[in-house]
């Protein structure tokens, strides 16, 4: 297998070396022109018909009165409408999969302050301070890598470019705009590092902050190092003669500019309280704040307006998963209104003044991304405002607005072509431009509008299987899916058979199969959730010691 | 002390920036007067046929045919009327209660971790009470800092901040902060400490270094005023509290259940010069009640738990009246969502195991939890000035058959019976409508809704992580 | 004599401070029985009118006489009841007492569940501890009666009814085998409390197929009993028949399952109540629902089948988050009004149990008239248990479980002055009372 990874490596070295040495000798071909379409150009009026001229990945000239040069590929734009690129403002695309680990609060109780668990974590920064979550250093630009299906998906979506942030942590690291095409890492980047991304999950394993409690006071003892590192360094330039020299610290060195109000904060934050906390916390520290998720924004928009915050808004719509069953306890109010009133967010926070920037987010399946956007605007949204919640207003709020978000000559040539409107239920995604170069797109499966949903979790997977007391096994599950309707078959040490009673639902995936366990055969449930590409949860073997899996793909589907 | 005032002015204008912006949108709360009832003032004595008049969140008059035009009128006739009571020890609202992983953790603040949805509030305001000590729980000797609040239920988490109470911090002895309950695991080191001998090691080291801290800021100052070019010592905010401590700026509530680990805290704070607050718990204080009045402690305690585990095998229900007796200023908290519902009940047994008079049981609730938060000038009593924090018995609350029709906080109704007996049927209807809602329809092929959980209703001694939704 | 004695308790006190159990107020033999009368006392017996001035005569354990114009017989010990009350001694229906003195860091004493799912041979009378200190400290508060169960598994086993007076555990039963005590399998997990803990999985439908199975072990315990019973019918009428082994764990469930004796089904939600009684139907057995959190959703239920609920969580906090703040307040008095028998318990294990009056109390605050707040914890637990004939009221030949009080028995303020368990006058102490003499003029 790292044989085979390694000759691959080589392999597409060798084809950026051909494709970059070719690269200047084309530049030529590199001009389209679309004709006749109607362009969004966000920055000013509707062009209702006319033409956008793309020249060395840039936007040479868009308008009613503009010809296509002779020398540019000319695509008839009639009947179609050029948008400007869509930006999904917070993503985790380009990077490598997370590293599998237990799934949490599986024992739940007191016992977690001991239990240590023996996980590979992803390696942090080299000789840093701080252990693997409190890493400010991090950055997203040393690891991305381009291709992979999650670009795909997104481009065939008509996304063009991404924030990109690091998966997890306290101090998570620094974000990069991405643009989604390119061969190489440092044709994709537009800018980084964006932003510095703090999450609130606490440390697992034992190490202080094991709660959200420590994670306040982490974040604030970090930043006032920080605060002391600056001003030590400071001092110790002045005269370093006489004075014992600072302590060299990477974590410390990344959060200077952080809390200097240079580089900007991404917070993950939801519900009404975590946002009221980020906001304490980026008053306390005079922050230069941006909320991401954002679900109940709309109940401290006054105090976002006021302090000037943004927010990055996840279109990843809560909505119930499970089915009806009369024994079943009734959902709580509070979640029935949540789920209403998440879809009315987008629009207040249009009307209360607050700057927006749609993402995906934790959605897991991101060919929903315009159907939710179409059910806000169906619950208060502007379509407008809609669009510029894709395109410029994602541009201003990560420091990219001179580059992209709007069709204007100068800018980076991304745009999105589409047949009907973008968020009308039987639009459809005819071309995208990435940097001026046309890219391919697939059209979602199974033929209507957006987010119709797509086979996800067709394929084979490799399961980890770890069950208490008995150590962890690794087994074999091939699913198809059509729909709702998931099939398929394990094979193993735990035994080989068909899997029954399977579902797949947002991301919820259920089945049972039967599984050799101490001698025995008995019946497991394996139920969990899919995110990122891999699926993690619970496994119940009756009369058995409970289990986690994690399963994580091994093939596509053929 | 520049620093110190900048810092207070800092601390003003940003925790008063949201307040008052939420107050401007809110009309103040509206004149009310509560005509002929029978007024606990708690200080002066039991008031029959008593007017009390509420304006501008204060208690503005107390009287007999008082005259108030303006004011909405509250037939008092036969109810009685008896300050917010105080809950000295609570965990509500917290979405979190410990930071179990050190020993020392003083740096945590319960105040970053509110939830102002907790439906367990309304049921205490219910319950006729209206201002909680959220405390740290008792995984760490020296423990997180607490926060007093009013149940400003609906409203932002600033405005629940009891504003001017004396700041606070939690510690804890015994059994929880020895991990008792704790399995031994196989591999894994146990947290330092594992004997009581450890816990009065780990509190001695913890102020020894922050008496250097202090030092060691004083005179960086001094030096500084001659050296610009001196690096700052590092801000550490895991011993600035304890310095606060050690000035007497932060009051501390320390968990304990038996007599030697409450003789062991009293004589590091003597030998470090600072005073505790309050014993909470304290299930042996009545064995040692002469050594905590003698230094100035206050007791908070549960009325008659015992025997949950084998720390509180001594417990007796006479513990209030012992301590009370022996000149300690004694209250009666809940450590439990539950228990914080009646705790007027709490403070009746006083007089059933102890015979307290009805003013001394009736302080365990009011005004002795305020002495012990810092808050007494103005909540605990009904008195003139004060804020208009109470409420409404259709009975003597001591009596148990008694409940709360009314509960106000700062003039303002927080519970009213009458209204939450009218609102259930529209939020049956609101749950219908929202119901056949498309995201809130279930789904055809959806998975299992979860099992049911409940929640338990004790933590008995906070060392539990109750789980909220 | 007195300061002799004085020293003494001290001594003791804190010499066995630490030690588990009650040292001196349950030590040595237990109290006469004799002649006792009360005088001039008011006479709430719960079943009749109350005697605003009145006499009850004892003697040898039973009510003798109770009534305005009673004579105080020759040489009878008396007491003076003037400005006091007398009440039949409350009953607490659903506790553990005695099978536990420390539930945390002292496993030795925990003797509440045992291992497996199935133990209708486990008898609560067998284990519990005449001498814990949570008897008098109960007592004391006016409770003169427990029903105390083992919680362990699906088939806990038998619980007693006992008297809580006695220097052996025969001495304090009542009725050694009053009910069976299975726990239904719970749709709701965590909690914890009276009643058995069951590792659920998270998802429902798993849950309620775990919840069947575990039900259709029960049936089959509970079918294999009746088999057993009707073999040794066959078998005593006809020796001819090969004779049947006797089996220790089918044997007890045999009066349980021919619907002579109740059977006690913890339940808590409506689907467990509304489980609990179809299978109770099925299964022809005598039932009675204990816990009942959602019994006030259930009436209609409880009152066609007649089955009647040991209400227990009066001050739990609701179960979910959109409950009314006071349904589990205002939960008896739903089932009064709706007619379905019913009587109130505290469900601790022990330390709360004394408390039990205040569950009552509180159920009044919030609906249930005060006289059926004192049946509640009197009359109404001796008829679910049916020990009606000796228990729960003020009658002539009823057991004299007596309580004397300064003042109405559910409140708070009032103080328990005389205290009768089975005609013998309890001294007033406990392992409380006893520290607190011990402690209370330290200076």
């Amino acid at each position: 297998m790292p044989k085979v990874r390694s000759r691959l490596i080589v392999a597409s070295t060798l084809l950026l070396l051909f494709a970059g040495a070719s690269k200047a000798q084309r530049s030529a071909i590199d001009t389209y022109a679309i004709t006749n379409a109607r362009i969004v150009t966000v920055s000013g009026p509707v062009i209702d018909r006319g033409t956008v001229v793309i020249r060395n990945g840039l936007i040479a000239a868009a308008g009613a009165n503009v010809t296509a040069p002779s020398d540019a590929r000319v695509i008839d734009g009639t009947g179609l409408t050029v948008y400007p690129g869509l930006i999904d403002s917070y993503t985790n695309l380009a990077l490598p999969e997370a590293a599998p680990s237990p799934s949490p609060g599986g024992g739940g109780g007191g016992g977690g302050f001991f239990l240590i668990q023996q996980q590979q974590r992803p390696a942090g920064g080299p000789n840093s301070t701080q252990p693997v979550g409190l890493q400010p250093e991090v950055m997203v630009e040393d690891v991305i890598r381009p291709g992979g299906a999650e670009i795909e998906s997104a481009r065939n979506i008509g996304i063009t470019a991404a924030l990109t942030s690091p998966r997890s942590g306290i101090w998570m690291g620094q974000s990069a705009l991405i643009n989604l095409s390119g061969e190489t890492p440092q044709q994709m980047i537009v800018r980084s590092p964006v932003a510095m991304h703090v999450g609130f999950t606490p440390l697992r394993g034992g190490g202080y902050p094991g709660s959200l409690l420590g994670v306040f006071s982490t974040l604030r003892q970090m930043m006032l190092d920080a605060q002391r590192y600056r001003d030590s360094l400071e001092i110790y330039e002045r005269s370093p003669r006489g004075t014992r020299r600072p302590e060299t610290d990477r974590s410390l060195a990344a959060l200077i500019p952080v809390i200097d109000g240079r580089m900007p904060v991404v917070m993950l934050a939801n519900s009404e309280r975590e946002i009221s906390r980020a906001l304490d916390l980026g008053a306390e520290f005079k922050l230069k704040l941006i909320i991401a998720g954002g679900r109940e924004a709309d109940q401290v928009a006054d105090r976002l307006a006021k302090q000037n915050v943004p927010v990055l808004l996840s279109l990843n719509l809560p909505r119930r998963t499970t089915a009806a069953l009369p024994e079943a306890d009734p959902e709580p109010l509070r979640v029935l209104r949540e789920r209403v009133e998440a879809q009315q967010t987008a629009g207040k926070l249009a009307k209360a003044g607050v700057r927006f920037a749609f993402q995906s987010g934790s959605m897991t399946n991101i060919s929903d991304l315009l159907g939710n956007t179409r059910i806000t605007i169906e619950n208060g949204l502007q379509t407008a405002d809609a669009v510029r919640a894709f395109t410029i207003w994602p541009a201003e709020i990560l420091g990219v607005q001179n580059q992209l978000g709007s069709i204007e000559v100068g800018k980076i040539a991304n745009l999105t072509v589409t047949r009907g409107d973008l968020f009308d239920r039987n639009g459809r995604v005819t071309n995208v431009f990435i940097d001026g170069r046309p890219v391919d797109i697939r059209p979602p499966a199974g033929g209507g509008g957006f987010g119709s949903g797509r086979n996800s979790l067709s394929g084979t997977w490799t399961v980890n299987v770890s069950l208490e007391g008995q150590g962890d096994k690794s087994i074999t599950l091939s699913l198809q899916q059509e729909g709702d309707r998931l099939s398929g078959s394990i094979s193993g040490p735990l035994g080989a058979g068909e899997i029954s009673n399977a579902s797949v639902s947002m991301g919820d995936v259920r089945f049972t199969a039967s599984v050799n366990v101490e001698g025995q055969t008995k019946e497991a449930t394996f139920s969990g959730r899919l995110a990122n590409n891999e699926i993690r949860g619970n496994v119940t073997i009756v009369g058995s010691s409970p289990g986690t899996f994690t399963a994580t793909r091994s093939g596509q589907p053929n | 002390m520049k620093r110190f005032i900048a810092k207070l002015l800092f601390i003003a204008i940003v925790s008063t920036i949201p307040l008052n912006a939420s107050r401007a949108q809110r009309p103040s709360a509206p004149e009310t007067l509560i005509r002929n009832a029978t007024v606990l003032t708690v200080t002066h004595g039991t008031l029959q046929n008593t007017d009390v008049l509420m304006r501008n969140g204060k208690i503005a008059a107390i009287g007999k045919n008082l005259s108030a035009p303006n004011a909405r009128v509250v037939d008092g006739t036969g109810k009685y009327v008896m300050p917010g009571i105080i809950d000295c020890h609570s965990h509500s609202m917290l979405d979190t209660i410990n930071e179990g992983t050190l020993a020392v953790t003083s740096m945590v603040r319960t105040q970053d971790v509110l939830n102002t949805t907790d439906v367990d509030l309304y049921r205490e305001l219910a319950g006729g009470v209206t201002t909680l000590n959220l405390l740290h729980g008792s995984a760490n000797p020296i423990g997180g800092l607490n926060t007093v609040v009013k149940i400003k239920y609906g409203r932002p988490a600033s405005e629940f901040l009891f504003p001017g109470a004396m700041p606070g911090i939690k510690f804890a002895l015994g059994e929880n902060v020895k991990r008792s309950s704790q399995p031994n695991q196989p591999g894994v080191t146990r947290r330092y400490p594992n004997t009581r001998m450890g816990v009065e090691e780990v509190i001695r080291d913890a102020f020894t270094r922050a008496r250097d801290y202090k030092r060691t800021w004083d005179e960086y100052r001094e030096a500084a005023k001659k050296d610009k070019n001196l690096i700052p010592p590092r801000r550490d905010l895991q011993l600035e509290p304890l310095v606060e401590i050690l000035e007497g700026k932060r009051y501390v509530h320390a968990h304990c259940y038996i007599a030697s680990e409450i003789l062991m805290l009293i004589n590091i704070a003597d030998e470090f010069g600072f005073k505790i607050k309050t014993f909470q718990h304290v299930l042996e204080g009545y064995k040692v009640a002469k050594e905590i009045a003698a230094h100035g402690a206050g007791a908070s305690m549960f009325a008659d738990s015992w025997a949950y585990k084998i720390e509180a095998y001594d417990a007796i229900p006479y513990n209030a009246a012992i301590m009370t007796r022996a000149g300690v200023v004694v209250s009666m908290n809940s450590d439990s969502d539950e228990r914080a519902r009646r705790l007027n009940i709490e403070a009746a047994k006083a007089m059933h195991w102890g015979d307290l008079t009805e003013e001394q049981a009736l302080k365990l609730v009011t005004l002795n939890p305020a002495i012990q938060l810092g808050i007494q000038a103005r909540v605990g009593s009904i008195e003139v000035g004060k804020d208009a924090d109470l409420a409404i018995w259709n009975g003597h609350p001591f009596s148990v058959y008694s409940r709360v029709d009314t509960t106000f906080i700062d003039g303002e109704v927080f519970f009213d019976r009458e209204q939450d007996l009218a609102r259930r049927p529209e939020l049956a209807k609101e749950r219908a409508a929202l119901e056949q809602a498309e995201p809130n329809r279930p789904r055809t092929q959806g998975a299992s809704p979860q099992t049911p959980r409940r929640r338990p209703s004790k933590h008995e001694d906070d060392d539990v992580e109750v789980e909220k939704p | 004599m007195i300061r002799t004695l004085l020293v003494l308790v001290i001594c003791a006190t804190s010499l066995f401070a630490q030690q588990i159990g009650n040292p001196t107020a349950q030590e040595g033999v237990m109290p006469p029985r004799g002649t006792i009368a009360i005088r001039n006392a008011r006479i709430v017996t719960v079943t009749g009118p109350d005697i605003e001035r009145g006499t009850i005569v004892i003697r040898d354990g039973k009510i003798e006489a109770v009534g305005a114009n009673v004579s105080v017989p020759a040489g009878a010990q008396t007491i003076d009841g003037s400005g006091l009350s007398v009440y039949p001694g409350m009953i607490d229906a659903g506790t553990n007492m005695g099978l536990v003195e420390v539930p945390q860091g002292a496993n030795g004493t925990v003797d509440l569940s045992e291992v497996g799912e199935l133990n209708p041979n486990a008898k609560a009378i067998i284990a519990v501890n005449p001498h814990s200190a949570h008897i008098a400290v109960t007592r004391v508060e006016g409770i003169t009666n427990t029903l105390t169960a083992p919680t362990g598994g699906l088939i806990s086993g038998q619980a007693a009814l006992i008297n809580l007076l006695g220097t052996v555990p025969k001495e304090m039963a009542v009725v050694p085998q009053v009910a069976l005590v299975i726990n239904y399998p719970r749709i709701g997990g965590g909690g914890g409390g009276f009643g058995g803990f069951q590792q659920q999985p998270t998802n429902l439908a798993e849950t309620l197929t775990q919840n069947e199975r575990q039900v259709d072990q029960i049936r089959k315990m509970l079918r294999d009993a009746e088999a057993y019973g009707r073999a040794q019918d066959a078998y005593a009428k006809d020796k001819s028949l090969p004779r049947p082994d006797r089996n220790v764990v089918l044997e007890p469930l045999v009066p349980y399952v021919r619907g002579e004796q109740p059977v006690i089904f913890r339940a808590d939600r409506e689907a467990e109540i509304r489980g609990a009684l179809r299978f109770a139907e099925e299964m022809k057995l005598k039932p009675i629902i204990l816990g009942g959190n959602d019994a006030g959703k259930v009436v209609n239920l409880l009152k066609e089948k007649n089955v009647p609920v040991i209400l227990t969580g009066i001050f739990s906090l609701p179960s979910r988050e959109d409950d009314n703040y006071d349904s589990l307040y205002e939960n008896a008095a739903k089932l009064q009004q709706a007619g379905v028998r019913f009587c109130i318990s505290s469900g601790d294990a022990g330390p709360e149990v004394r408390n039990l009056a205040q569950y009552a109390g509180m159920a009044s605050a919030f609906g249930l008239s005060k006289a059926d707040a004192v049946k509640a914890v009197t009359l109404y637990p001796a008829q679910i248990l049916n020990v009606a004939d000796r228990l729960g009221s003020i009658e002539v030949g009823k057991m004299a479980n007596l309580v004397v009080t300064d003042g109405d028995l559910l409140e708070i303020r009032t103080h328990i002055r005389y205290l009768l368990i089975d005609g013998r006058s309890v001294v007033l102490t406990s392992r409380h009372t006893e520290l607190n003499d011990a402690f209370k003029n330290r200076k």
